[in-house]
């Protein structure tokens, strides 16, 4: 299982999965952590994650709008736009970190969103340490 | 009269500046060479190699290095000081973070050379010579440094005592440190010998910050406006890295008009400043109802540069170590 | 499904000053307004699935107001002081309360009474409405036996009076028999006090310790001119509002009552407009006549509801402004009309003061005359009881609600002072607590003053409009049937999203009620690294946020009745100096990359 992609996903407890059990959730990825809000989440914990083995990150989101803390979401995305230019300036595409914005209170799709972005992981290849 | 406590002042992957520093101290140069007794100072004294070797084990009392580490003799000269000297003193930016030269890290090593022997406009070499750490010339054997992968911070390579950050450090906190070395009033290993807070805590701008700070794009780089020299660069929407930069330089570069690049590095508690004001600026910048927020961060011009410029050695993604056997991963 | 008991982390706190939302601030018994909304909104789409946890949040409302259900269909005063009224339109809780009504109530019928130790004293509640229930359903909960005698034939004062199309019957029977049942009230109906057989000193000999008394106020307000009775209030055709609408909610007023009949509605209150649109329903071409003008902003607008007023002009029913009634016209002892000049003015710096203009006189004729000016308590029973002053004001503490003459004898309700519901279930709780400290023999009152400061909206880029409110069509309405539609499941969880939780997280506690947060430590500030930059003062939405300048320079301070706990200032500090005390992320992320390096290791 080595070929598998390493994806960390960070989903937002107010927005995800809720409805269930948060070990349930778990069960989805090896690397599935909840957290509060999408907001709290600084760039040094993104960056720590693909410096320590990571191929890609799934951030799982509320809905614009509907983000428990006002705005946590918001903010999230606009972090990810410069750490994005950081991720690139390394050799890491802009595409092994994604943000979904939405709200599924029983986090049945987070399998198959997981599943997906490990595809396209898949078709990046393993992530260049060249500059790492 | 007791003998006069030794001290050793050398530069790695440096430029001088820091040793510029030091001859800044002007007349106070006068007292500390009083005080003690320089056994090594390449830019300025015309002792060798084989003079610091012949010292004994932490016969030197303090060693002041300056500049990266990047190339093999950086790293024998470096692990030769440790040995001799009781205290290293990490000295400028680039012994406590890498420095401006860790952008480097950004391009491959290949890349490197290549752009600076081979493709650079002004380089005629059609055989695409690099140069070899062993060549043979008439019979003999000439030896180069190994030009190694990476930039390194100085810690990264041999345990470093103190750091004194700056580019480069302003010659007063470069006299208190040597002053509080010799008076053996020194704070615990690893510290920085510097204020502990960043430069907002100083910075004479400060109070004219709004009550709610925003930014609201497109930011401004300095050389495309008049920024007023009383207000806040952040406040103008022109981006000054003082909020996650260690205070003590004395404010030079805002006082002539210029926002804080953070050569002084991060406060303590922190290891990364540059990675730590990706989410500080993503928290500044206001977007408004109905604004775009890739166009309000697209306006900052190369957030790589600005965020790492002197710190990317020891930024998350940067950081390194060099191990015993100096093999690098590749 | 969930723990949504106020126990352990989950405790909501009370302090004797703190934050609240400014909904929570404005209702008389500060229900937990925030703390339901956030649990409404995270309910399950599926309606079975979601039928539990409504449960739980009825369960949660129902322990600290037995009355909710009825408030969800006729108290709104929270959306009065919404935050969101300005941004896009006050949050819909009643509505909301309406939502969690429909699906209790059937469950609350059936409910298993509680099983209460009832070891303290016999406490008399005198008068079944909703201040005196209210006081002895908490008194019950204390251990006190509690009776409550009613003089009327059926629980529920005022509350009878509302019509069936805003509050349905089922509705306000279910909460009444439900709250008597489930803490054990002993009830003697048709028993009045203060007349007869039953005094004060009666009840003291039957062995009650203590008597609240909310008799509430059951005597119309005549109708008066230049401060004299208006002739004519005698002759047929003329009755008064509250009158009436007993009559027509005890089911004795057929349905075509008031057909081919012209009615006329004296009054500019809510309970005019109760009357109003009740006798339209039954037939009756309806106009009301009101002394105040329409600007509802100006000192002598309109009282009555906007809803009340746009509801009655979409069923057809004449207002007429700024009119008096000086005179009615009979004939043959039957009413024939009314002369109305005109309003000039209602109120002045001495208050209720109304001056008319004789020169401008109109003359409406109708068959029927309905005076609803107002109500007044039993002024006789007060007086036979000593509850009054020299004065012959009622004599009451206002902090404590302990009667100033007799001391065993607490006051509260529209007997004291004319009010909603709420505020008469306020009563009953103020009277509950002086009560028992009056028995216990403590201080009556320390801490009784509470004083609350209201949070501000929090900040964001958009806020959204709130929902249209359905109403069936007026020609529609002319039944007493409900005609407002209330919230699907969807919509519910929709508009408990649109609350943005303005409140502090020790009055609410949602969340870690619900398991998704351990706890809510406020957010600490690591003074020997704050610079005082204030990127944290931008980070936070919240306002929690303030710099200082202190001996050691410029920190940035943070209230912790307002912090949330959320992180925004945590992460967004460029130097690290904030925290969120043992926050597991930093942990969590570091071991998550410890994984990740093992599973790098064993794949090389």
């Amino acid at each position: 299982m080595d070929d598998e992609p390493k994806l960390v996903c960070f989903s937002c407890k107010f927005g995800w999965g809720y409805l269930t059990k948060q070990e349930g959730l778990k069960d989805a990825s090896d690397f599935l952590m909840p957290v509060e809000c999408s907001g709290k989440l600084d760039a040094i914990h993104l960056l720590k994650v693909f410096k320590e083995g990571a191929d890609g990150i799934l951030i799982l989101a509320c809905e614009e709008e509907h983000c428990h803390f006002q705005e946590g979401n918001f903010r999230t995305v606009k972090m990810l736009y410069l750490l994005k230019e950081v991720l690139q300036a390394h050799g890491i595409e802009k595409d092994r970190v994604r943000i979904a914005l939405s709200l599924d209170p029983e986090g049945r799709s987070i399998p198959g969103r997981i599943a997906q972005m490990k595809k396209s992981l898949m078709a990046l290849g393993p992530l260049n340490r060249t500059l790492l | 009269m007791a003998k006069k406590p030794k001290v050793a002042i050398c530069w790695l992957g440096a430029c001088g500046g820091c040793d510029e520093a030091i001859v800044d101290l002007n007349e106070g140069l006068l007292d500390v060479a009083e005080a003690v007794s320089i056994e090594l100072w390449p830019v300025a004294m015309d002792f060798k190699y084989d003079h610091l070797a012949a010292f004994g084990k932490d016969e030197i009392a303090v060693g002041l290095v300056s500049g990266h580490v990047r190339n093999s003799e950086h790293v024998e000269v470096a692990r030769l000081l440790r040995e001799r000297c009781k205290l290293i003193i990490g000295l400028g930016a680039c012994a406590c973070f890498g420095g401006t030269p860790g952008m480097a890290n950004l391009v491959p090593r290949e890349e490197i050379l290549d752009t600076v022997y081979v493709k650079a406009p002004s380089v005629v070499n059609p055989e695409g010579r690099l140069p070899q750490v062993e060549t043979p010339w008439e019979g003999e054997t000439l030896h180069l440094p190994e030009f190694m992968n990476h930039v390194y911070a100085l810690n990264q390579v041999i345990e470093v005592d103190y750091f004194i950050p700056g580019c480069s450090p302003p010659p007063e906190l470069i006299h208190n440190g040597i002053r509080a070395v010799l008076a053996d009033d020194l704070p615990p290993k690893g510290s920085t010998l510097a204020p502990r807070k960043a430069l907002c805590e100083t910075c004479p701008r400060n109070k004219t910050k709004p009550m709610r700070l925003e930014i609201h794009g497109p930011i401004r780089r300095i050389h495309e406006v008049e920024a007023d020299p009383e207000t806040c660069f952040l406040a103008e929407g022109i981006l000054c890295m003082g909020p996650a930069t260690r205070t003590g330089c004395g404010e030079t570069c805002i006082r002539t008009n210029i926002p804080c690049r953070g050569c002084f590095g991060p406060t303590p508690g922190v290891v990364d400043p540059g990675s730590r004001f990706i989410s500080s600026l993503a928290a500044l910048l206001k977007v408004g109802t109905t604004g775009n927020p890739e166009a309000v961060m697209a306006s900052i011009g190369d957030p790589v540069g600005y965020l790492y410029r002197f710190t990317h050695p020891v930024s998350t993604l940067g950081e390194k170590r060099l191990s015993e056997t100096m093999e690098e991963t590749p | 499904m969930w723990n949504t008991v106020s126990k352990g982390a989950a405790a909501v706190e009370r302090a004797v000053k703190q934050y609240l939302p400014p909904c929570q601030e404005q209702c008389p018994i500060n229900e937990d307004i925030q703390r339901t909304n956030v649990l409404i909104s995270l309910l399950p789409e599926d309606p079975s699935a979601a039928a539990p946890a409504i449960l739980e949040i009825g369960d949660y409302l129902y322990d600290k107001n037995p009355f909710f259900p009825v408030c969800g269909y006729v108290c709104g005063l929270c959306e009065l002081e919404c935050n969101y009224h300005a941004k896009g339109g006050a949050i819909k809780r009643r509505l909301l309360k309406r939502f969690i009504s429909d699906t209790y109530i059937p469950y609350l019928e059936t409910r298993e009474e509680w099983t209460l130790v009832k070891h303290r004293e016999n406490v008399a509640i005198v008068g079944g409405g909703p201040a005196g229930l209210m006081a002895g359903y908490d008194l019950s909960k204390r251990g006190y036996r509690v009776t409550v005698f009613e003089a009327s034939d059926r629980l529920g004062g005022a509350l009878w009076l509302i019509p069936r199309y805003r509050l349905p019957e089922r509705v306000l029977a279910s909460t009444l028999e439900g709250m008597v049942r489930m803490v054990g009230m002993d009830v003697k109906l048709n028993t009045r006090i203060g007349q007869g057989k039953w005094t004060l000193d009666k009840l003291k000999n039957e062995g009650f310790k203590a008597v609240f008394i909310a008799q509430g106020t059951p005597t119309p307000r005549t109708l008066t001119f230049d401060r004299n009775p208006v002739d004519g209030q005698d002759l047929s055709g003329v009755m008064y509002g509250q009158t009436f609408l007993y009559e027509v909610s005890h089911g004795n007023i057929r349905p075509n009552y008031f057909t081919g009949k012209k009615v006329l509605v004296i009054g500019g209150g809510n309970v005019a407009f109760d009357v109003a649109r009740t006798a339209r329903r039954l037939g009756g071409e309806t106009a009301i006549v009101a002394l105040e003008c329409e600007d509802k902003s100006s000192r002598d607008g309109i009282p009555a509801d906007v809803e009340e007023i746009r509801g009655a002009w979409e069923e057809g029913i004449r207002i007429v402004y700024s009119r008096g009634v000086q005179k009615i016209i009979g004939e043959s002892e039957r009413m024939k009309g009314v002369v109305c000049p005109k309003c000039t003015r209602v109120y002045d710096e001495k208050g209720f003061n109304p001056a008319f203009d004789p020169a401008d006189t109109l003359v409406l004729d109708g068959d029927v005359l309905i005076v609803t000016v107002g109500q007044g308590p039993d002024w006789t029973a007060l007086q036979t009881e000593g509850l009054v002053d020299a004065h012959g004001r009622l004599s009451v503490d206002p902090v404590t609600l302990q009667s100033r003459n007799r001391k065993w004898a607490f006051v509260g309700g529209d007997l004291r002072k004319i009010g909603f519901m709420v505020e008469a279930m306020q009563d009953g709780l103020v009277a509950a607590e002086s009560i028992e400290r009056h028995l216990q023999e403590r201080d009556m009152t320390e801490g009784r003053k509470r004083v609350f400061e209201v949070q501000d909206i929090p900040m964001r880029r958009h806020y959204l409009t709130e929902p249209e409110v359905v109403w069936i069509p007026p020609e529609k309405r002319m039944h007493f049937q409900l005609f407002e539609r209330g919230f699907t499941l969807t919509e519910a969880i929709e508009e408990a999203r649109r609350c943005l939780s303005c409140g502090p997280c020790i009055s609410c506690k949602a969340c870690v009620s619900i398991g998704l947060r351990d706890s809510l430590n406020p957010v600490e500030v690591l003074t020997d690294r704050c610079c005082g930059c204030g990127i944290c003062v931008s980070a936070c939405f919240y306002s929690a946020i303030q710099l200082k300048d202190v001996d050691m320079g410029r920190i940035s301070v943070t209230d912790a009745f307002k912090c949330k706990a959320c992180g925004m200032c945590v992460s967004a500090c460029p130097s690290g100096a904030r925290t969120l005390g043992e926050d597991p992320l930093d942990a969590a992320v570091i071991t998550l990359a410890a994984g990740l390096q093992k599973q790098v290791g064993a794949g090389a």
